[in-house]
């Protein structure tokens, strides 16, 4: 730490002293929102708990086990896949003469902009007899394609469509990592491989396994997939007897998740306790290119097939579905309506505007004060982000239905309240990131000048503070509205009667139905949508670094 | 507040109308989408499409489809559409005779607003139903939710075990859902007008649900690869007919099947089921992902014969008229089993006449007309005929089994899985 840095801290440490021990109301208030936030699980336990001694049969029951197993198998595969398809690509765009790095890089991110429910909707109709790609494929002579899906099925399209998270995190170390060492390795006679092996590896392994943790988390709590996949791991199974005489045993499918996806959280600790002296290294960067030559065209193929299939392969089936009949699936009933499209923009902004409420005590609380209170506070409402949507929507009808009298219940429902704080639960921490993140980056004199010149604490914030931040707010209200707009198993169990499908509820209306070609419009728009919400993160990453 | 139709958006808002103007001040300060106005203009868009299909389609025997009937009702002039408006279109539609039973023009008018659970309602056209009796009554509005059946039977019962539902009917598509019910005691049973039109079998006990719809198990089959009296009359000897050896296709996953094998496991028991299911997987059967696909596949002479539910092959044939495609029933066991789409009136609903009212509109000659020629369903009140010359219901010989246990799937799901033949 430099010595100007040092004098910082004492200062802090000085000003500190008369509040240590007693926390400020804003902590306070920050405590009370992250506990209220995470509460409502609680009635998982509750249902549990009135299975008596049954729950433990059923834990041990070959299928609850069977389900556990795939849960973990297609978590370990798909996170396996990942990093096999993110790392390589992330060595070829950042260390290496690929040409168009630059292009590749966004074009092989863009898979993230899919919802990976809709490359499994696109996947299960393209391939298949009779599938979309038949018709397209069968003027060259290719007329039967092999069908894809059950567990090979979400394997590969969960892979496909969250690698990118393992590139952007591995190539972000990679282009932080100090390439002096790996030339000092290599003047030591270390082979190229060598070196990767001893220096180049152990410095990005933080970077890759902070990418995996994100695609194990998003794999274990993905709903989508798996249940138009028709794979039972824990969230279809959970959905499953939630709809049969068998909700107890959903509660207890819903713990299990929990449960794992703590030990996911653990492992990760573990494993990314150390990432601050490779993070830090920012020595020379840059050079020490590795040369393909001719193979350079070669290896440009890979990030091209890859993004290419998980990009191009929906907007081709969407489009055809678009532009003909879809083979008699778009018979029957269910036209598609915008007012769908409305009423996801509504509910989003509902769900933006109160997270936001939500989230300014407890991410000024989180970069202010340094109380642990105010920490546990904001780690507690991420609590909410790892939690899998179905296992919150449940939590949320039990805690409903055991807690409130039937009117109360009902206008909870029919104000929307109870589908909102489902979203605000879920996806307020990325509110609170954003803001935190703006909030440190003030400057504490200029708050102090305001008070020097005789400004409350509340009339400094609103002068100074507030401008500032108001950029980090925008992205948190975005971040929100956008991955709202995407949401699937909260409202769809949690929508009130008065108020029609939105875009998702629609397209799972009509995957359920069959009538797969009326999914075409809302599919396209919702990937619009989530391109919107990959750019809103980047610019705000390239703004932070 | 006591002339609802001065209030915008009284389609959203009707909704909660037990107690109807509770919500409106907070509602209309959220600044609540309008969301179902703007529905009621689709859903017109909707009914005109319909209107359209259906006077394309055959319309023998009726002189002018445009005509629309006027009645007068309290007062006020309501128009029923003509019966050609609640056909659906096709080859298999034309030349039918008018159907028997009460007309809509002879019920009384609807009037309020219901909350109906209506789990999946066959791919929209029982939420286009409701959207026609909008169009006939605009003091009439229904509110549906449409997650699947067995999860709102659920709902209800802890709902209603938990103080109340908000719901005020329960439109199942099939038995079992509605069975769950009203074993569970959250139903009230419906009254004896309501009642009236549908013979007993369709009924639940002491009046707990009507049945609206019916469909039957049925073994659609090629025409040109196998004979009708080649195929066994019972599922028992399926695995072991020689002809169907490695040609026959079904879809474990889709729900009717399930509820097959669960008919298959109450009549012949567990064992004999699994042991069946086991043999099939042997004889070659194939997997598809749905029923309409097996039934395309037998069409197209990919496969000889298949497990399905009946009104896939009418959907077929009306595309197909040609389609070397026929249907062909087992005797007495799963294979033909019938299942009903009924209703159900929840307990606590203070809605009891314009419930009673309703659903003597889903039986009436014209709903059931429409239920026959658009969704191929059985119907369920003696005056009209099901379409394509399928055998009635009396015909049918269902295995003797009490519909109301199928929703016991758990131990079907087991024995499935544990047969290799996963759901």
């Amino acid at each position: 730490m430099s010595r100007e840095g040092r004098v910082e801290d004492l200062r802090e440490r000085f000003s500190r002293v008369p509040g240590i021990g007693r926390p400020s109301e804003l902590t306070l208030l920050a405590a009370a929102i992250a506990v209220a936030l995470v509460a409502p699980l609680g009635w998982l336990f509750l249902e549990v708990f009135d299975l008596g001694p049954r729950a433990l049969e059923l834990t041990l029951d070959s299928r609850t086990i069977e389900i556990l197993l795939r849960s973990v198998a297609l978590v370990a595969i798909v996170t396996a896949g990942s990093v096999l398809v993110g790392v390589p690509i992330a060595l070829l765009t950042a260390r290496t003469d690929l040409p168009f790095a630059r292009l590749f890089t966004v074009l092989a991110a863009l898979p993230l902009a899919v919802p990976s429910y809709l490359g499994a909707l696109a996947v299960l109709s393209a391939f298949g007899t009779g599938g979309v790609l038949t018709s397209v494929l069968a003027p060259v002579g290719i007329e039967q394609l092999p069908e894809i899906s059950g567990f090979a099925g979400a394997a590969l399209v969960l892979t496909l469509y969250t690698y990118p998270y393992v590139l952007l995190t591995t190539r972000a170390s990679l282009l932080s990592l100090d390439t002096s060492l790996i030339e000092a390795a290599r003047t030591l006679d270390a082979g190229r491989l060598e070196a990767f092996r001893r220096v180049t590896l152990p410095q990005i392994a933080p970077g890759i396994a902070a990418g995996a943790l994100l695609v194990a988390l998003y794999t274990l709590a993905d709903f989508g997939t798996p249940n138009f996949m028709g794979v039972e791991v824990f969230t279809q199974a959970i959905y499953a007897r939630y709809n049969t005489t068998m909700r107890p045993w959903a509660a207890l499918l819903s713990l299990q998740l929990l449960a794992v996806t703590v030990g996911i959280l653990y492992l990760e600790s573990k494993v990314g306790a150390d990432d601050e002296g490779a993070y830090q290294s920012r020595g020379a960067s840059g050079g020490a290119v590795i040369e393909l030559g001719t193979w350079r065209y070669v290896a440009a193929l890979f990030p091209a097939v890859i993004a290419g299939l998980a990009i191009a392969l929906p907007v081709i089936v969407f489009g055809l579905w678009l532009s003909s009949d879809a083979g008699g699936y778009t018979a029957g009933g269910l036209a598609f309506s915008w007012t769908y499209g409305w009423n996801s923009v509504y509910l989003a902004l509902f769900a933006a505007g109160a997270s936001l409420l939500v989230a300014m005590p407890v991410a000024v609380a989180a970069a202010r004060g340094r109380s642990r209170l105010a920490g546990l506070a904001d780690r507690l409402s991420y609590v909410g982000y790892a939690t899998p949507g179905i296992v919150l929507a449940f939590a949320l009808v039990l805690f409903a239905l055991n807690t409130l009298p039937l009117s109360y219940r009902e206008t909870a429902y029919d104000l929307l309240l109870i589908l909102v704080f489902a979203y605000v639960v879920r996806f307020v921490p990325q509110a609170i990131g954003a803001i935190r993140t703006a909030t440190m980056q003030v400057d504490g004199r200029l708050i102090e000048a305001a008070r020097t010149l005789g400004r409350t604490r509340t009339e400094a914030f609103r002068a100074v503070t507030l401008p500032l931040i108001a950029p980090g707010i925008a992205t948190g209200a975005a971040l929100v509205f956008l991955t709202t707009m995407k949401e699937l198993p909260a409202t769809l169990l949690l929508r009130p009667f008065w108020f029609d499908h939105t875009l998702v509820t629609y397209i799972w209306r009509v995957r359920e139905a069959g009538l797969y070609g009326r999914a075409a419009v809302p599919a396209l728009v919702l990937i619009v949508i989530s391109a919107l919400s990959m750019a809103v993160i980047l610019s705000q990453e390239g703004s932070n670094t | 507040m006591t002339d609802r139709d001065d209030r915008p958006g009284r389609d959203a808002e009707g909704k909660t109308s037990a107690n109807p103007g509770r919500n409106h001040g907070l509602f209309t300060y959220l600044g609540k989408p309008k969301s179902n106005m703007t529905r009621r203009s689709a859903s017109r868009r909707q009914f005109l499409g319909a209107v359209g299909a259906g006077a394309l389609g055959g319309l023998a025997g009726c002189a002018n489809p445009f005509e629309s009937e006027t009645t007068e009702g309290s007062g006020e002039e309501l128009s029923v559409p003509s019966l050609a408006q609640f056909r659906g279109s096709g080859t298999l539609v034309e030349g039918r005779p008018a159907p028997g039973g009460t007309s809509i023009e002879d019920l009384p008018d609807l009037s309020g607003s219901l909350n109906i659970y209506m789990g999946g309602g066959e791919g929209g056209i029982y939420e286009r139903f409701i959207e026609m009796l909008e169009e006939i009554y605009p003091e009439f509005t229904g509110f549906t939710d449409d997650a699947p059946s067995s999860s709102q039977a659920q709902s209800i019962v802890e709902a209603v075990q938990s103080g109340g539902s908000q719901a005020d009917v329960f439109w199942s598509i099939d038995a079992a859902s509605l069975g769950y019910v009203a074993e569970n005691d959250a139903y009230e049973p419906l009254a004896a007008e309501a009642l009236e039109p549908v013979p007993e079998d369709f009924q639940g006990a002491d009046g707990s649900w009507v049945g609206v719809a019916g469909r039957a198990r049925s073994v659609p089959y090629n025409t040109e690869t196998i004979e009708e009296s080649e195929i066994p009359e019972t599922v028992a000897q399926f695995p072991e007919t020689a002809a169907l050896q490695g040609t026959m296709g079904w879809a474990p996953t889709y729900g009717a099947f399930k509820a097959f094998v669960t008919a298959m496991r109450l009549q012949k028991g567990a064992e004999t089921t699994r042991q069946w299911l086991e043999s099939m997987r042997n004889a070659g059967t194939e997997r598809y992902p749905n029923e309409y696909v097996v039934t395309q596949a037998v069409a197209d002479g990919e496969l000889t014969a298949g497990f399905a539910n009946h009104y896939y092959a009418m959907r077929v044939k009306n595309q197909r008229p040609d389609a070397p495609l026929d249907l062909a029933f087992t005797s007495g066991d799963a294979g033909a089993l019938v299942n009903v789409a009924g209703i159900l009136q929840i307990e606590g609903t203070e809605k009891d006449a314009l419930i009673t009212d309703f659903v003597r509109h889903l039986l009436s000659a014209e709903a059931q007309e429409f239920f026959a020629t658009v969704s191929y369903a059985y119907p369920m009140i003696p005056g009209v005929e099901p379409v394509g010359g399928l055998p009635t219901v009396d015909e049918l010989n269902p295995p003797e089994i009490d519909l109301a246990d199928l929703s016991d799937l758990e131990p079907t799901l087991e024995l499935m899985s544990e047969a290799g033949v996963s759901g």
